[in-house]
């Protein structure tokens, strides 16, 4: 990685000082995952690389009863394997295993999940293909390739775990410096790819997710081609808690994560499935075909559905 | 026999390799090294109207730059279509065709020097598709200038004996079906990579990941036009080739020439995305399979009309074309059979040889079709395939000869294993099994570029210290040819393989071998190394005999000891080699191959020929989501032929490799293009099957010694891809009555053909 300047601070306090003072060239590194795949493909040229990795406050899982508290330097390893949430919160064990590889979850953390960057077929390629195609949206170019639009970035949102925590009614406590604010979870994002995690603030760090929502039934599925390995071309997550609401969170067809919350016995399966492809704006951007991708909403959705009743 | 060949043998450079201490070529340096930097075309196809190259020239660090016009000479691996230059001259014919190069003082430099040369193009109209290519278009579009009738038609191979279509129309069943293949590449772990070094003699020094060191050596001198006598190429450690490695590159002639231009060693490694633009991986492939069979289910006839996407060059299509056609003559007894293959130039990256060469796709085809069949006739596929198979020392129509063949005993073993009988068609809905057979080479029987040398030599050196060199030029990619080498060696002297040390794949230290490449090494190198060896136990014998007056015939050689069986002769084997050195010191023999003369006297007849044939049979389970459409592949039976096992565990190895390659491409590799540009050249997006994905192996080796290999062995690197793919293609069929025509099977292709209703 060619940049000028690596921190590694020990305190968020510092982290965050460290982002002020370069509010415009600097990236948080919290396992390196994602961001070293950016900045290979010369997506990114951080000039300022904050690793996060010492900083020891960001590491703790509590787990007392039904509240869980997760730093968010937390693995994705240590999720899948802590039997307290295997226990009390098995969606979020099992979105982490549906996660890359075993030895990539060593490194990958909960916060850098949180916040992986969209992805495109026609973004997430090398620096000759992009120019070679005019560059997008989202790179240095002025339209869209897949829509031919001039606005919006349909990219798409891969997160595993966002999905199964929003499910959980999760929320995050943010760090900038300007004080601590908290937070829904689903605030974070918005849709479009140009924007979507604009909520946390320049340099604002995300320092813990926690949830009192234990579920009494939950259901997680990932659509990928292969069984490891692949981001997600389709990811849904869902529970119902014990007052009978049902959230259902879709990921992966979209540019943000699509909620719908709703009274279980409020809704038929048909009313589900419309809402939650309402708010999908999905696009031809990912290496399963666009039809397919559409058709798997409803089919996951309706064996949620199922699985529930 | 037997110490040491047929004995499960680690490969002698395993722990080299996984513990890091092997030296690819990557991992040589050398002092004052420079890099070399590739810019590459952003367009498929297109004029060059200009190059600017003072920009890059002037840049800090930057040696040297050179443009396709610093080296015009066209080459290509087959002699008969020389249409490639290292870098484009005049225009462009892929995206990411290199158009120059420049040598750096350190990567960083090289690349951005590379960056910084300024081309201007002119477009011309894209050919993508083989539809595009088989359609007139003007002379100034066309691809290439030599393809005739204004049409980018590289090749039309064609064979037809016994008039096939009235065989198929005159059929009591027929079948005739499309198949569609994408495009799959190699994805060998070690990216491209070439050191050249410009010796004070002015000599040149390749150093280079290449299965094909011969021909690279011959290329090397025609396009930089340097003597043959003054270019030693060199293979290091290897890290995997499939016949991706297999052609002479580009990058190797621009290292050599930089490192000319420059005075300085030169590295050139490519990055992989870089590998994916050089490609050379299977042909995608369109074709009709048409088959009949009697109301018995005796196979009467078989014609297929294939065309293959060649991409931007030739490499070696040629040769592709007519595989795709002359390999479906077998393991089946075929009477009235033809093909026709039309080989397209696209203006996409080249196809080229790739594991199985040329066989895969129609082998996928056919055994669907066979299968159609025997549905048709109502016969079990096992006993549908039992009873056409062609039988030991036979000819095929086209004259192929085969001569030892274990297709029965495949068949019967992995109906047995995998409990055939008392399954196939009796799994419950989404769960099948599904068989096919296959066949392949044991070495092309025709060298590439005619002569009358041998296709290969080797040189056994005894020393006074009591060790054997083997100096062979066959190129170790992987295969274990190395360790071949050293147990053929240790078998026939009676010593420990510890004594036994390779030179190996240089070309100013071994006689030449034309290359690891169809499947020739262990058939045609293992029976030179023998015969090489077995003059130096003669040599060692005549001079003990003589020496201690018993007579040579008498002499043994085992355990490390030269002996006699009654006791009179008992030397070790340092005292024996002691005695051989007498009056003339350590001494080198000489064994060499040459495949017999085989063939028919029609033209085409060339193609396909191979002393032997390996042959294999694959029962492949299988899982269908009818949910998703998603396709696991449970457990996959397989009995190969490799006429004998030299090394049982290096043919395990190969043998579950294959199933591990044909699962991609049957459920998931597929090279994407959108526009001419690959949109998946990286190991994220080329998806290669994971572990979890990878199904229970069951491996049996059917030895059926064959007469004319070393100690009866034949090949078992290629053969086995080809039954893997169709029997997971049948397999599905079983689970949820579909026929799968377009590979790869993703979920979303079997989703439709659920939705279509199935039971074809």
């Amino acid at each position: 990685m060619s940049t000028s300047s690596y921190f590694l601070p020990g305190t968020i306090d510092e982290a965050v000082s460290l982002a002020k003072a370069h509010p415009n060239d600097h990236v948080f590194y919290a396992g390196g995952t994602d961001i070293q795949l950016h900045v290979k493909q010369r997506l990114i040229k951080p000039n300022t690389i904050i690793d996060l990795t010492a900083i020891e406050s960001l590491k703790s899982v509590s787990i007392q009863k039904k509240n869980m508290k997760l730093g968010t330097m937390v693995t994705l390893d240590q999720i899948v394997k802590n039997p307290d949430i295997q226990k009390f919160y098995p969606i979020l064990a099992e979105a982490a295993k549906s996660i890359a590889t075993p030895v990539i979850r060593k490194s990958a953390t909960l916060g850098g999940n949180l916040k992986v960057s969209n992805r495109c077929s026609f973004y997430n390629q090398s620096f000759d293909w992009r120019q070679s195609v005019g560059s997008c949206l989202k790179d240095t170019g002025d339209i869209c390739q897949v829509t031919g639009g001039l606005n919006h970035c349909y990219s798409r949102n891969v997160s595993d775990l966002v999905p199964a925590l929003i499910a959980l009614n999760a929320r995050i406590m943010v760090q900038t410096s300007t004080g601590i604010n908290e937070m829904p979870l689903i605030d974070l994002y918005v849709p479009d790819g140009l924007i979507v995690h604009t909520p946390l603030g320049v340099g604002g760090i995300i320092t813990e997710i926690f949830t009192s929502d234990e579920p009494s039934k939950w259901w997680f599925k990932k659509l990928r081609l292969r069984k490891s390995l692949d981001f997600t071309s389709l990811t849904v997550a869902a529970t119902v808690n014990k007052k009978d609401v049902l959230r259902v969170c879709v990921n992966g067809v979209s540019m943000a994560p699509v909620l719908v919350e709703t009274g279980i016995n409020d809704v038929t399966l048909e009313g589900l499935i419309l809402q939650v492809k309402r708010a999908c704006k999905t696009v031809d951007n990912d290496y399963m075909p666009l039809k397919y991708r559409r058709e798997m909403i409803s089919a996951f959705i309706t064996d949620c559905w199922n699985t529930f009743h | 026999m037997g110490r040491v060949i047929g004995k499960p043998t680690p490969l002698i450079d395993a722990v080299q390799k996984v513990t890091g201490k092997a030296m690819y070529t990557d991992d040589f340096k050398f002092p004052n090294m420079v890099y070399v930097g590739l810019h590459r075309s952003p367009h498929a196809h297109a004029k060059i109207m200009s190059i600017d190259t003072s920009v890059a020239a002037a840049h800090p660090g930057i040696k040297a730059v050179i443009t396709g016009k610093d080296i015009p000479i066209a080459f290509g691996v087959l002699p008969i279509s020389p249409d490639e230059t290292a870098m484009a001259v005049d225009k462009v014919r892929y995206v990411g065709e290199i158009v120059a190069a420049v040598a750096g003082e350190t990567p960083e430099a090289a690349r951005a020097g590379a960056d910084l040369i300024r081309v201007s193009y002119k477009p011309i109209k894209n050919f993508i598709t083989p539809d595009e290519s088989l359609v007139e278009c003007s002379e100034d579009e066309k691809i290439h200038q030599h393809t005739k009738n204004s049409k980018n038609i590289h090749k039309i191979a064609d064979l037809s004996f016994n008039d096939p279509k009235d065989g198929i129309a005159s059929s009591s069943f027929t079948r005739s079906v499309d198949f569609k293949f994408a495009g799959v590449t190699h994805a060998f772990t070690e990216p491209h990579s070439t050191i050249a070094v410009w010796n004070g003699d002015e000599s040149l020094l390749v150093i280079t990941a290449t299965q094909v060191p011969h021909y690279l050596h011959r290329t090397l001198s025609k396009v930089l036009d340097i003597p043959l006598h003054k270019i030693q190429v060199k293979k290091p450690a290897l890290g995997g080739g499939f016949g991706g490695k297999s052609d002479p590159f580009p990058h190797e002639m621009i290292a050599s020439k930089l490192a000319i231009l420059t005075n300085r060693p030169v590295k050139c490694t490519l990055t992989r995305e870089e590998v994916f633009l050089t490609n050379h991986g299977r042909h995608p492939t369109e074709m009709t399979m048409s088959v009949g069979c009697d109301v018995a289910g005796k196979i009467t006839a078989l014609d297929t009309d294939i065309v293959i996407d060649g991409g931007a060059y030739g490499s070696f299509g040629v040769v592709t074309s007519y595989y795709n056609g002359v390999l479906l003559q077998g393991p089946y007894k075929i009477d009235r059979f033809g093909f026709i293959t039309r080989r397209v130039y696209t203006n996409k990256p080249q196809s080229g040889a790739m594991r199985g060469h040329g066989a895969v796709n129609p082998r996928y085809a056919v055994e669907v079709v066979l299968d159609m069949l025997a549905h048709d006739v109502g016969m079990d596929p096992c006993d549908f395939r039992q009873q056409n198979f062609l039988s030991e020392n036979t000819k095929t129509v086209g004259e192929l000869r085969i001569t030892s063949n274990g297709i029965r005993e495949c068949l019967e073993t992995v109906r047995r294993k995998s409990g055939w009988d008392d399954r196939y068609g009796k799994l419950p809905n989404g769960h099948g099994l599904g068989v096919a057979c296959g066949f392949f080479i044991s070495g092309s029987a025709l060298p590439i570029i005619w002569n009358r040398y041998p296709q290969t030599v080797v040189h056994a050196k005894l020393d006074f210290d009591g060790r054997i060199v083997m100096f062979s030029g066959a190129s170790d990619i992987g295969q274990g040819s190395d360790t071949m080498l050293v147990q053929i060696a240790a078998e026939e002297l009676g010593i420990s393989m510890s004594r036994v040390q390779v030179e190996v794949a240089d070309t100013k230290l071994t006689p030449v071998d034309l290359g690891s490449y169809s499947s020739r090494v262990t058939f045609m190198v293992g029976n030179a190394a023998k015969q090489a060896v077995d003059k130096i136990r003669h040599q060692i014998a005549a001079s003990v005999g003589n020496e201690k007056s018993v007579p040579r015939e008498a002499i043994q050689f085992a355990d490390e000891r030269v002996f006699t069986d009654d006791g009179k002769l008992n030397l070790t084997w340092d005292e024996a080699v002691d005695i051989a050195m007498a009056g003339r010191g350590a001494f080198v023999e000489s064994g060499f191959y040459i495949s017999p003369k085989l063939g028919g006297k029609f033209k085409g007849s060339g193609a396909g020929l191979s002393p032997a044939y390996s042959f294999g049979a694959f029962i492949a389970e299988v899982k269908v989501d009818p949910m998703t459409g998603q396709v696991s592949v449970i457990k996959v039976w397989s009995a190969h032929d490799c006429g004998k096992a030299l090394n049982p565990l290096s043919v395990e190895g190969q043998i579950e490799g294959s199933i591990h390659m044909g699962l991609g491409q049957v459920v998931s590799e597929d090279m994407r293009y959108h526009n001419g540009r690959l949109l998946n050249a990286n190991f994220w997006d080329y998806r290669i099957p994971m572990t979890l994905d990878t199904p229970e192996m069951d491996v049996t080796i059917i030895e059926s010694n064959d007469g004319e290999g070393p100690y009866g062995a034949k090949e078992a690197g290629e053969g086995p891809i080809h039954p893997v793919l169709p029997a997971i293609g049948n397999a599905i069929y079983d689970a949820v009555g579909i026929r799968m025509t377009e590979l790869p099977i993703t979920p979303d292709k079997v989703l439709t053909e659920l939705r279509k209703g199935g039971q074809q």
